[in-house]
């Protein structure tokens, strides 16, 4: 479900919605929502000063509960 | 982020957004959609800035329409947020002046309003994105959850009378707590009614403030 929602989140405000996935991946801090993107949609997910990936966390922390945590992960270059 | 702004900008905004300026489709002008979230002027605070005004001045007419769409748009992303996360909830599309409006009603929406807010805020911001995102134009369209900002103008517009009041009395200047740009322009519009007084904002977000002066 939290996938979905941030997959949903993301896929809106993106050019290549069909290149964001989402993993939710448990760690010994606690569990995190992956999200990767299109290169030419990092920006965009992280948005000036990072302020559209601090929504997507603000967001996800108030559906999913404080310790969960999201991570752009980037994927440029690779 | 570190734009600056001068101490009248809130004011000056204010001015704008309650003389009934049309927001126009920007479609077809030079800094299109895929610009958007990189330029100075995206993101929500923005909504106060008057840099607004080189975007309604570079649009068209048939804003109304525009504002149609973008709670059309507005309203999708957000319903289909409630599916997935099994949230009851309505959503009220309206214009209401040169903005969008639109409202998450019923339910258990505590978690979506966030404290303070917060998530309610980011919500906005996100919407405001995706609609910019299927429009091509940004959007200073106004979200609220689960009566949250409605609530919250009510109880700022009696917390910024009686600031008037006291300013209009003592001639000393008040300065407000912290606020973000919708509490601001809640602020801002209540000042601006009352004789003897008037407002400017100082500082930097997030702790940019309403400093209520008396008039000269």
């Amino acid at each position: 479900m939290l996938e979905e929602a941030l997959e949903h989140l993301v896929k809106g405000i993106v050019d290549h919605p069909r290149d964001v996935t989402v993993d939710l991946v448990g760690g010994r801090r606690g569990k995190t929502l992956e999200v990767r993107v299109h290169p030419d949609d990092l920006g965009k997910v992280i948005g000036r000063g990072g302020r559209t990936a601090k929504a997507l966390r603000t967001v996800m922390a108030g559906v999913g509960g404080r310790g969960l945590r999201v991570d752009v992960v980037d994927t440029d270059g690779r | 982020m570190s734009v600056p702004h001068s101490p009248a900008t809130d004011t000056a905004a204010t001015a704008e957004a309650t003389s009934g300026a049309v927001l126009t489709p920007a479609t077809g002008v030079p800094d299109g959609p895929a610009d958007l979230p990189d330029t100075d002027e995206a993101g929500a605070d923005s909504t106060l800035e008057p840099a607004d005004e080189v975007v309604v001045a570079g649009g068209r007419s048939g804003g109304t329409e525009l504002l149609v769409r973008e709670g059309d748009v507005a309203g999708d992303y957000l319903e289909r947020l409630l599916d997935i996360l099994d949230v009851d909830g309505d959503i009220d599309l309206d214009v209401e002046g040169d903005r969008a409006s639109v409202a998450i009603v019923g339910g258990e929406l505590d978690d979506l309003v966030g404290s303070d807010g917060a998530v309610l805020e980011a919500l906005q911001e996100l919407t405001r994105l995706a609609v910019a995102q299927s429009t091509g134009v940004r959007s200073r369209l106004m979200l609220d959850i689960g009566g949250y900002r409605a609530r919250r103008r009510a109880s700022l517009t009696a917390m910024a009378a009686e600031a008037a009041e006291r300013v209009a009395g003592s001639r000393q200047a008040e300065r407000l707590a912290p606020m973000n740009p919708f509490e601001r322009k809640v602020v801002h519009d209540v000042i601006a009614g009352v004789a003897g007084v008037r407002s400017e904002s100082e500082g930097e977000e997030p702790n940019r403030r309403v400093v209520v002066l008396p008039e000269r």
